[in-house]
């Protein structure tokens, strides 16, 4: 029995044959798992591994490398809130404060109880126009303000219809189509 | 999309930009795109586009500034086998956004400027390195060049010419050192994004061991419009040395902030105060860092230094990514140096010993002094680790940007530095630079 | 060109820092290393070129060039150097007292000799878990490490694996083997010796000595037939540490873990050290006659099942005794292969390097001939050689994507041989062909093979090299010796070394065993003659490709153990035979005149000096 389902592990079979050397698969391969599990447990980076026939261990030093990779579990919803310099400049320290006090957490990537929410303060996310900003559910939000990330947590919190479901962030796939 | 905060209808780059669905294909050829990408392939020979870009004096804008037309050169055409286009759309800079304005306003313009790099090196596949939180750039991305496949321009015979063109994207996944070319093209071929030791240089053994030309997208966004209107057009723009536009991208203390196009040799004081409208009522600017956070910072006093690459670097500082962060006098600059080594030793790969240490223990050193730890001891090593992580100590430009934070804060901010480590007090607002 | 004012001619692409080997100047590493791609990852190697940028470069990556004027004692250079040492220093434990790499360490010689005389650190440095056990035999200490990468840079490019790997990044990086299991990979030891500080420690030798409290000697590995180069290092008559040895005719300074964990049974308390006669000590002479006794004039009711680390010496004594008074006896070498004598223009391992093609029969090099096989690796990897593998099964060459791999059935290699000729990467290969052929471990008929590879080798243009397993095969197989004969129905067993794979026959009713340790099997022996071990015994061995290395033991044979040319003959006399050698340098001339693969002998050369240790090491250009 595998952790990650068949369909997945199709296609990550698949990868390799879409680069000129099979290595470059792993960070796609990881895409997939990662999706599909919230987070990439050992697990599923042997199986990621074992697929693309490479030792777990190159899987592993990998996926510690980049931080969009998460190999503890998070929240169904994911706060990444810029806290670089031109967002920290424009208030960006006050909306982690709230925004740790709305969802009840203390540090980053602690999940809260029900299990909802977890934040990263991370680096430029490049649209420092709109600083601060954050990232959540693959898009992202401008202008923030204490009040506006409390209202993006209400809004996740309540379930509505425009935010049920977080986004997927690469392109609709087609089997065995073109990457 | 959000209100766009930024130039349109601009002179190079932005010259389109505001217009109603840019992003589409059909109304990207009712402006007149993609007529450089003809005019290049059935009017052009390789060679003269590559010639175009060298009259142009177009220099990278991705930071380092190297001739573009020069790099386009060093790939030899008449090699046989695979040749790559790798772009490098992983923006990570801290203040800086201009890439994802491009994109999100114009992805087939991204898209024609590859095209014809890759026609003029020689290069049949091009690869779009994005960073993995570009959501909507990658979706944009993806849509274009799914319509510019429908279309014919990519695929096997563009514009009737039997020369095959491909791009594919790659999503990156977390990590700023991938815009160093090298370390993007390890992590292009999945492995951990630690740059390569040069040379060989990408133009002889770049993507997957081949000749791969490497280039910022504002670099290819640039390329259509000189071909459309010739290089000696653009070099009529900016200054001699460093002709032509970019795109800054201000932001921080200012009213307005945006990307904005901006002839270069203009002063930064235009690009503050005129452009970004300045610091907010009562407040003066007190800093900049006038070409992303590793460009060395520049006092208010300096507001007058023009944008070109030479002023910049007789003002001991660089054009870099194009990102001018704006600090007020209500801030206090070894918090801003904290949180930016902070960030350069979470962004270190680990390879080279100066950049994986030196950052850490500045930042623990900054910290002791913000924590009213401070003594000489701390002023001193910082100066010392500082001078440790620039020139040649690196194996890539990380550590020398976190050694130009250091460096350039004191330089320009001594006083602030001592009543810090020294007297234990933070006195913003009191303080004035150094000039 | 010129360093430090001494003038150097070297050949083009050599690194400044090769270069500088050759007139002794010292410019200190840590990442970089002969036998690994440069990476420029340490920065400690910086140096002042001139013509060049204002700055410092590093020597590792940067190839010399005509007229270049390197200077390593510029002020430039010289605080570039103290400052990354410095940078070393900053979260070092400082541990050096407890520490097993204290006194062969580079970190503390290079600090010594280029690094600040007064330290600014006193701030806390970072803390890691340690020591953490990266297997039974190896341990990690992540306090230690200067993440110079040589240990996964040789796991990735050397060995083909990735089970120990780099997790996190950035300051927080560390090595790691992959989910914190085990390694299991047969080189892991190496990563030992690369390790330029105490962060990778072997575990059997643990706290066991300082290094300068150790003698060395350089012999030759007893483990297979590849025959490494080994150090053997000595203190107070134990065998405490075996380390590589670099000899680029074979190992390139590698061994497999076999060879560099496997010897504490050297050392061990119950090492038979008295003969044994029904149960009882005895003395040389009594057990002796008593061994005589038993297998004199048996014919072929008399079975010797031979140690496969027999040496040249004891297999030319052996054949002498088999000529004579044990004619007719059965004889089975312990571990052989059922391959045929070689090829007198066999493939010699060295050059696998040059090699176009490389192809793989019946053998899973990585289990058969480890060393072998990481040089076919670096043939493949370093210098563009293509690889076909015919094997059943999947074999660790596959780690190699672009392998070709034939399976066939098991039987069936020389009918797959002889199909190769047409394949596509044979019929114009650019270059030379090694064609390397194992028996299948019995699975497939080595004659078959072996005369399809010769084929195939003549065909396409290449050379041949049968996998002989055990250590000393091929100069078994040079004295006649080694014998392939089923033991079943003899009366009388001489068990030399460990017991018959297929177990001692029960219709043995004269036991007699000669090994180093007392085994279950043989409990029920007559007579019971203790042996030496490969860290005693004079003598040599030929290796696979046909090169005869001698042993050079590190511990004196202590009475009451005998060396074995002794007892051999002292075993002939009591079977009637004279032989009348008084020495071992006599067996071996004699050997030498009788037997002409064994013509090495003649002149066996002197010790290898102990080297004097420097640091730098030896010069590569």
């Amino acid at each position: 029995m595998t952790v990650l389902s068949e369909h997945i592990l199709e296609e990550i079979r698949d990868l390799p044959s879409k680069f000129p050397q099979p290595r470059s698969a792993v960070m796609p391969a990881l895409d997939l798992a990662q999706e599909e599990l919230g987070h990439l447990t050992p697990e599923a980076m042997t199986e990621v591994a074992h697929e693309l026939q490479l030792d777990p261990g190159y899987v592993e030093g990998v996926a510690t490398f980049y931080t969009l990779f998460h190999l503890a579990p998070t929240g169904k919803h994911r706060f990444y809130v810029c806290t670089n310099l031109s967002c920290m400049l424009r208030g960006a320290d006050d909306v982690v404060a709230r925004l740790k006090s709305e969802i009840g957490v203390h540090e980053p990537g602690e999940v809260s109880k029900d299990g909802l929410f977890s934040y990263e303060e991370v680096e430029c996310l490049g649209a420092c126009e709109y600083a601060p900003m954050c990232r959540v559910d693959h898009a992202y939000h401008y202008d923030l303000t204490p009040d506006s990330i409390a209202r993006l947590v209400a809004e996740r919190r309540n379930g509505g219809s425009a935010v049920a479901a977080p986004k997927k962030a690469r392109a609709p796939r087609k089997r065995k189509a073109d990457a | 999309m959000p209100e766009l905060r930024g130039t349109v209808g601009g002179p190079v780059v932005t010259e389109w930009f505001g217009t109603q669905d840019l992003y589409k294909l059909d109304v990207y050829k009712q402006k007149g795109g993609y007529a450089a990408l003809r005019k290049a392939m059935v009017d052009m020979k390789p060679v003269d586009i590559t010639n175009e870009v060298k009259t142009s004096g177009l220099r990278g804008r991705g930071g380092a500034g190297f001739a573009t037309g020069t790099k386009w050169g060093f790939i030899n055409r008449d090699m046989p086998g695979p040749k790559y286009v790798v772009v490098n759309a992983d923006e990570s800079e801290p203040g800086t956004s201009k890439d994802r304005y491009i994109i999100e306003n114009s992805p087939h313009m991204v898209l024609e400027g590859i095209m014809i790099a890759a026609y003029a090196v020689g290069a049949n596949q091009a690869w779009v390195y994005i960073r993995g939180e570009y959501d909507e750039p990658y979706r944009m991305l993806t849509e274009a060049i799914a319509e510019a496949r429908a279309a014919g321009y990519l695929g096997p015979k563009p514009m009737g010419i039997d020369f095959p063109l491909d791009i594919r994207l790659y999503r990156g996944h977390g990590a700023y050192i991938c815009g160093e070319e090298t370390a993007l093209l390890e992590s292009l071929e999945g492995k951990r994004a630690q740059p390569r030791s040069r040379p060989p240089f990408p133009a002889v053994k770049g993507a997957w061991g081949r000749p791969t030309l490497l280039n910022n997208v504002e670099t290819l966004a640039t390329v259509p419009w000189i071909v459309n209107h010739g290089g000696s057009e653009y070099a009529k723009r900016g200054t001699e040395k460093s002709p032509g536009t970019r795109l800054m991208s201000v932001s921080g203390n200012v009213k307005k902030p945006g990307v904005y196009e901006v002839e270069l040799g203009q002063t930064f004081r235009h690009v503050i105060m005129e452009l970004g409208g300045g610091p907010p009522d009562g407040r003066n600017v007190k800093v900049f860092w006038p070409g992303g956070s590793s460009a060395p910072v520049l006092p208010e006093s300096m507001l007058d230094t023009h944008t070109d690459m030479e002023a910049l670097a007789a003002a001991r500082s660089m054009g870099g990514s194009g990102g001018v962060i704006v600090m007020d006098d209500s801030h206090c600059i070894i918090r801003a140096a904290h949180r930016l080594l902070k960030f350069y030793a979470h962004e270190s790969c680990g390879k080279c010993t100066p950049c994986r240490v030196g950052g850490d223990w500045a930042v623990r050193t900054y910290e002791r002094i913000l924590a009213n730890e401070g003594s000489q001891v701390e002023l001193d090593i910082l100066q010392r680790v500082s001078d440790a992580l620039q020139n040649g100590r690196c194996l890539c430009g990380l550590g020398d940007s976190a050694g130009w934070v250091i460096d350039s804060t004191i330089r320009h901010f001594r006083s602030e530095y001592e009543d810090h480590a020294l007297r234990h007090e933070c006195n913003v607002g009191a303080v004035t630079a150094l000039a | 060109m010129t360093i430090d004012g001494q003038s150097v001619t070297v050949p083009p692409g050599t690194l400044i820092v090769e270069a500088a080997k050759n007139v002794g100047v010292e410019i200190p590493v840590f990442c970089y290393h002969h036998k690994l791609d440069p990476v420029g990852a340490c920065r400690l190697c910086l140096v002042d070129i001139a013509p060049g940028p204002p700055r410092p470069q590093t020597a590792c990556t940067t190839p010399v060039a005509p007229n270049m004027v390197i200077k390593t004692q510029s002020a430039m250079a010289v605080q570039a150097r103290a400052e990354i040492l410095e940078f070393e220093l900053v979260n070092h434990p400082l541990d050096c007292p407890v520490c097993d790499k204290g006194g062969e360490c580079p970190l503390q010689d290079f600090t010594f000799r280029h690094g600040y005389p007064t330290s600014r650190i006193d701030g806390p440095r970072l803390h890691f878990k340690k020591p953490i056990p990266l297997s039974a035999n190896i341990a990690l200490d992540r306090e230690r490490c200067v993440l110079c990468y040589r240990c996964t840079r040789y796991y990735d490019e050397i060995a083909w694996e990735q089970e120990l790997t780099t997790g996190q990044r950035g300051v927080q990086s560390f090595i790691t083997s992959q989910f914190d299991q085990p390694l299991t990979s047969i080189f892991s030891g190496n990563i030992i010796d690369l390790c330029p500080v105490g962060a990778l420690t072997s575990r059997v030798w643990r706290f066991e000595s300082r290094p300068w409290d150790m003698t060395q000697t350089g012999s030759v590995c007893s483990k297979c037939a590849v025959g490494c180069s080994v150090t053997l290092w000595q203190r107070r008559g134990q065998l405490v540490r075996v380390t590589s040895r670099e000899n680029d005719d074979i190992d390139e300074g590698w061994i497999c873990d076999r060879g560099r964990f496997d010897y504490t049974d050297v050392n061990d308390p119950k090492r038979l050290r008295v003969p044994v006669v029904k149960g009882a000590g005895s003395t040389w002479n009594t057990a002796i006659d008593a061994l005589a006794a038993g297998i004199k004039g048996k014919g072929p009711k008399l079975g010797i099942s031979l140690p496969q680390d027999l040496t040249n010496e004891e297999a030319f004594l052996f054949r002498r005794l088999l000529d004579g008074p044990l004619k007719g006896a059965k004889v089975k070498m312990h571990g052989r292969t059922a391959l045929p004598e070689p090829d007198p223009n066999q493939l010699l391992i060295k050059e696998i390097d040059d090699a176009r093609v490389i192809v793989v029969v019946a053998s899973d090099t990585e289990k058969d001939v480890p060393v072998v096989n990481l040089r076919i690796k670096k043939a493949v990897s370093k210098r563009g050689a293509q690889l076909i593998v015919v094997h059943p099964d999947g074999v660790d060459l596959d780690r190699n994507p672009h392998t070709v791999h034939v399976r066939n059935a098991a039987g069936s290699a020389a009918a797959e041989v002889e199909k190769l000729a047409s394949h596509e990467l044979l019929k114009s290969p650019g270059g030379p062909v090694a064609i390397l052929f194992g028996d299948g471990h019995g699975s497939e008929d080595a004659a078959d093979l072996a005369a399809a590879c010769a084929e195939l080798a003549s065909k396409v243009g290449g050379k041949v090299m049968p996998l002989y397993r055990a250590t000393n095969e091929r100069g078994a197989l040079d004295a006649g010796v080694a014998g392939w004969d089923k033991l079943d129905g003899v009366q009388a067993l001489l068990s030399w070394g460990p017991p018959p794979t297929a177990g001692i026959p029960s219709s043995v009713k004269f036991l007699a065993t000669w090994d180093h340790l007392q085994r279950p099997d043989h409990s029920r022996a007559a007579v019971v003659l203790p042996a030496t071990t490969f860290a005693e015994q004079q003598g040599s061995y030929t290796n696979l490709e046909g090169r005869v290395q001698f042993l050079r033991p590190p511990i004196p044979v202590a009475e009451p153990l005998k060396e074995s040319w002794e007892v051999l003959t002292e075993l002939a006399v009591a079977l009637g035979l004279e032989l009348g050698y008084t020495g071992i340098f006599a067996v071996q001339r004699d050997a030498a005149q009788t037997l002409p693969g064994l013509a090495d002998l003649a002149e066996p050369p002197s010790p290898t000096p102990v080297p004097t240790p420097v640091l730098i090491g030896p010069a590569h250009p």
